[in-house]
C-alpha cells in the first residue's frame, strides 16, 4: 500500500542524485584545480620564490608530466603501466652505452616502442591483468637496466652536448619543457581530434561495446602502451642528457609522482574517463608542491610522505568510488533501519 | 577486424576442439596441469638439478643459509596470499611493513622492552592492514595504487624518523638467541614459518573467513548479495598480511640482529613471485597457502642458484621479473582455454 509513494520518493531522489552525479562526472580536472588552487596559494605565502625560478618549477613540472602524459593514454584505456619507471631506467642506459649520441638516442626511443609493444602483447594476446604484466615488467627492466650499464651510473659520450641541453633554450624554456610542452600539445591533439585516439575514450569505456562498433581495440591497446613506453623512454633520454650520465636506478620516485599527477588529473582508473589537460594540471600543482617542499628544505622522505597521501586521497576520493561507497552506506543504512529491499546491483 | 569482434574465450577453445581434439585436449591437459601441480615436480627437478650441478649447493651450511633466507620472505608471502586470493593483486606495502616492523622491535627493545616492543609492532602493523583494507575494501580503490602510496608513505616515515641508521640489538639478548636458535638444519624462523603456513592454510581452506575470501575473489558482486560484508572480507585479508609481514620483519631483523629501513627491498616481488609460481590465481579466488609455501622453495632455492653461480643483482632481478610473467602467463592461457 505504502509502495507507491516509496517508490515516487526513490525516483526523485535518484533524479537529485543522478543529476549531481552527472555534473561530477563531467568535471574531472575538478580535484586538480582543488588541488592548484591550494598549492599556489601556498606556495605564494610560504616559498614565492618558486614563481620567479621558472626554470626549476618549469622543469620539475615537466619530469613529472611527460612520464604522467604518457600513462595517461594507457589508464584512459582501463589499463595500466607500472614499467613506466623501468622503462626510463632503460632508456637512459641504452642511450649512454652508443659512442653517437643520436643513435643513442634513436636506439634509446625504439627500446620504449619495443618494450611498450611487449607490455601490450602479455595484456592483449596472453590475457594477463595489466597490473601485474607491467609489475613483472617492472622488475624484469629494472634488473635489466643493472644488467647492460653493469651495475654502475654510466656517462654518456658527448658531454658538452649534454650541458648544453640542460642550459635555457627560448626564454626560460630548457629542451625538457620544449619537449614536454610538444608531447602534451600532440597528445591533446590526438585524443580529442584523431579518430584514433578518441576511440581511446570507447576502448576504456566499454570494451565490449568498442569491439561491437568495430573498433579494433586490440589494436588500440597497442598503441596505448607504446605511447607511454615511447614517452618514458623520451623522459630516460631527458633526464640522461641533462645529467650527462645514465643511472640504472633512476625513475623510482617518477613513478609515485606521475601515477599522482594522472590520477589527480581525474583520469578514472576503470578507463573511459579523463583528460590530458587534468593530467597536465595534477603534474603543475605536484612540480609546483616539490619544487616549494625543497626550497622549503623539506628533505625528501617528508616529501615522498605529502606526495604518497596525495595519491591515497586522490585514489580513494574519485567520484565514481565515491559513488559506490555512498551506494554501500545506503545499503547499509537501508538494511539497519528500513525494510529490506532489492537492491539494485550497481557496483564497479 | 572481424576476429576481434566475435568470440568469447570458452566459444573459440570450444570451436578449437571440434576441429582437433586431440592436439587440443594435450594442450589443455597440459596448461591444466602447469597451472595446477607443475610447481612440485619443477621444485623436485630444480632441487635435484642444483644438488647433482651446482658446487656448494648441497652443504649444510648452504642450506641453513637458504632456510635463513627464505622463513621472513616465507611469512611474508603466506600472509599475502589472502590479499592474492581476495582477488587485489598483491600488496607492495610489505616493504616498509618488514623494515618497520624490525626497526620497532630492536630500536624500542633497546630502549625499554621486548614486550612493550612487540606490542608497539602489532599496533604499527594494524595500521598497515587497517589503512590499505579501508581504503580498497571501503572506497573500493585499485589496491596496486593504493599500496603503492602506502608503500612510499610508509618508507618516507621510516626514513625520516631513523634518518636512516642502522640499529643493533643487545649482543645477548632474547632478540639475538631468537635469531641464532636452531634445529638441526633448521633456523627456528623456519620452524615458525611452518607453524604459521599451517595456521594460515587452515584458515584459508577451512573457515568462514577464508571461504568468503575465497568466493570474494571469485565473484565479488555474487559475494556481496551472499549477505557477506565484503569490507570486512577485504580489511582482513590485509589485516593477515600486514600481521605476517610484522612476523617476518621480526624474523629477519632477529637472525641478523640489526635492522635498517633499506633491509626489505625487493620483497613485495620475491613473495608475489612466490605466491604465483606456487599455483595461487592472480586473477583471485583460486590459490592455497601450502603452494605459496612450494613457490617460497622454488623462488628461494633460483635465487640460490644464481647467487652460487655468481650471477648479479641485475640477472637475479630480471630473472624473478620473467618468473612473475611467465607463471602469471601459464595462469591466463589455462583459464582462455578453460582448464582451470
Amino acid at each position: 500500500m505504502s509502495q507507491p509513494e516509496g517508490l515516487v520518493l526513490a525516483e526523485e531522489r535518484q533524479g537529485t542524485l543522478n543529476r549531481a552525479r552527472t555534473l561530477l562526472a563531467r568535471r574531472t580536472e575538478g580535484r586538480a584545480i582543488a588541488l592548484l588552487t591550494v598549492v599556489v596559494i601556498g606556495a605564494l605565502i610560504l616559498e614565492p620564490v618558486v614563481f620567479t625560478s621558472w626554470e626549476v618549477t618549469l622543469g620539475r613540472i615537466a619530469l613529472i608530466g611527460l612520464v604522467a602524459l604518457g600513462l595517461t593514454a594507457v589508464i584512459l584505456m582501463g589499463e595500466l603501466d607500472l614499467s613506466v619507471a623501468s622503462i626510463l631506467a632503460v632508456a637512459g642506459v641504452v642511450m649512454a652505452s652508443f659512442d653517437n649520441i643520436a643513435v643513442g638516442v634513436l636506439a634509446a626511443l625504439a627500446a620504449g616502442l619495443v618494450i611498450g609493444a611487449v607490455n601490450a602483447f602479455f595484456v592483449v594476446q596472453v590475457g594477463i591483468n595489466s597490473f601485474i604484466a607491467t609489475l613483472g615488467m617492472l622488475f624484469f627492466l629494472r634488473g635489466a637496466a643493472f644488467v647492460i650499464s653493469g651495475e654502475e651510473p654510466v656517462r654518456i659520450s658527448n658531454i658538452d652536448f649534454g650541458v648544453a641541453f640542460s642550459q635555457p633554450w627560448l626564454g626560460p624554456l630548457t629542451p625538457r619543457i620544449v619537449l614536454f610542452i610538444l608531447a602534451f600539445v600532440a597528445l591533446q591533439v590526438f585524443l580529442t581530434r584523431v579518430r584514433v585516439g578518441r576511440e581511446f575514450y570507447a576502448v576504456g569505456g566499454n570494451r565490449e561495446a568498442a569491439r561491437d562498433a568495430g573498433i579494433p581495440v586490440k589494436r588500440r591497446v597497442y598503441t596505448g602502451f607504446m605511447i607511454s613506453g615511447f614517452v618514458s623512454a623520451l623522459a630516460g633520454v631527458i633526464n640522461t642528457l641533462e645529467l650527462t650520465a645514465a643511472d640504472p636506478t633512476a625513475g623510482s620516485t617518477v613513478l609515485l609522482s606521475s601515477f599522482a599527477a594522472a590520477i589527480v588529473g581525474g583520469v578514472l582508473l576503470n578507463g573511459g574517463r579523463g583528460s590530458v589537460l587534468g593530467t597536465l594540471l595534477g603534474a603543475t600543482s605536484l612540480g609546483i608542491l616539490q619544487v616549494a617542499l625543497t626550497l622549503s628544505g623539506v628533505q625528501v622522505d617528508v616529501q615522498n610522505i605529502i606526495i604518497g597521501g596525495v595519491l591515497l586521497l586522490a585514489v580513494t576520493t574519485d567520484p565514481t568510488n565515491l559513488k559506490v561507497v555512498a551506494g554501500s552506506a545506503r545499503e547499509f543504512v537501508q538494511g539497519r533501519f528500513a525494510a529490506p529491499r532489492e537492491r539494485d546491483g550497481s557496483t564497479s | 577486424m572481424t576476429n576481434e569482434t566475435t568470440t568469447t574465450p570458452t566459444a573459440e577453445s570450444l570451436e578449437h576442439a571440434a576441429g582437433e581434439p586431440d592436439i587440443e585436449k594435450r594442450q589443455f591437459a597440459l596448461l591444466g596441469w602447469l597451472a595446477n601441480s607443475g610447481i612440485i615436480v619443477f621444485t623436485i627437478v630444480l632441487v635435484l638439478v642444483a644438488a647433482l650441478l651446482i658446487d656448494g649447493f648441497a652443504t649444510l651450511a648452504n642450506i641453513t643459509d637458504v632456510f635463513n633466507r627464505a622463513a621472513p620472505i616465507g611469512i611474508v608471502a603466506v600472509g599475502m596470499t589472502f590479499v592474492v586470493v581476495s582477488g587485489n593483486y598483491l600488496d607492495l606495502s610489505v616493504v616498509p611493513q618488514v623494515a618497520t616492523a624490525a626497526v620497532v622491535l630492536i630500536a624500542v627493545s633497546n630502549n625499554t622492552n621486548i614486550v612493550v616492543a612487540i606490542l608497539a609492532a602489532i599496533l604499527v602493523a594494524l595500521v598497515y592492514g587497517l589503512a590499505n583494507g579501508v581504503a580498497v575494501g571501503v572506497f573500493k580503490a585499485n589496491a596496486v595504487i593504493v599500496t603503492l602510496s602506502t608503500t612510499f608513505i610508509g618508507l618516507g616515515v621510516l626514513r625520516w624518523l631513523t634518518g636512516g641508521s642502522i640499529y643493533f640489538g643487545p649482543p645477548d639478548g632474547p632478540i639475538q638467541a631468537f635469531g641464532q636458535a636452531k634445529l638441526g638444519p633448521f633456523p627456528l624462523s623456519m620452524l615458525l614459518l611452518i607453524v604459521i603456513t599451517v595456521v594460515l592454510a587452515v584458515v584459508l581452506s577451512r573457515s568462514t573467513f577464508g571461504f568468503a575470501v575465497r568466493a570474494y575473489g571469485s565473484n565479488r558482486e555474487a559475494t556481496r548479495l551472499a549477505g557477506v560484508s565484503t569490507a570486512g572480507v577485504v580489511i582482513g585479508a590485509f589485516v593477515i598480511t600486514a600481521l605476517a609481514a610484522m612476523v617476518g620483519g621480526f624474523a629477519l631483523g632477529a637472525f641478523s640482529n640489526t635492522a635498517v629501513s633499506a633491509m626489505s627491498t625487493g620483497y613485495e616481488f620475491e613473495a608475489l613471485a612466490a605466491i604465483i609460481v606456487g599455483g595461487t590465481s592472480v586473477f583471485g579466488g583460486r590459490g592455497s597457502v601450502m603452494r605459496t609455501l612450494l613457490g617460497v622453495v622454488f623462488v628461494s632455492v633460483l635465487t640460490n642458484i644464481m647467487v652460487l653461480s655468481g650471477l648479479g643483482f641485475g640477472v637475479q632481478q630480471m630473472a624473478i621479473g620473467a618468473l612473475i610473467v611467465v607463471a602469471v602467463s601459464v595462469d591466463a592461457l589455462a583459464r582462455k582455454a578453460g582448464a582451470v
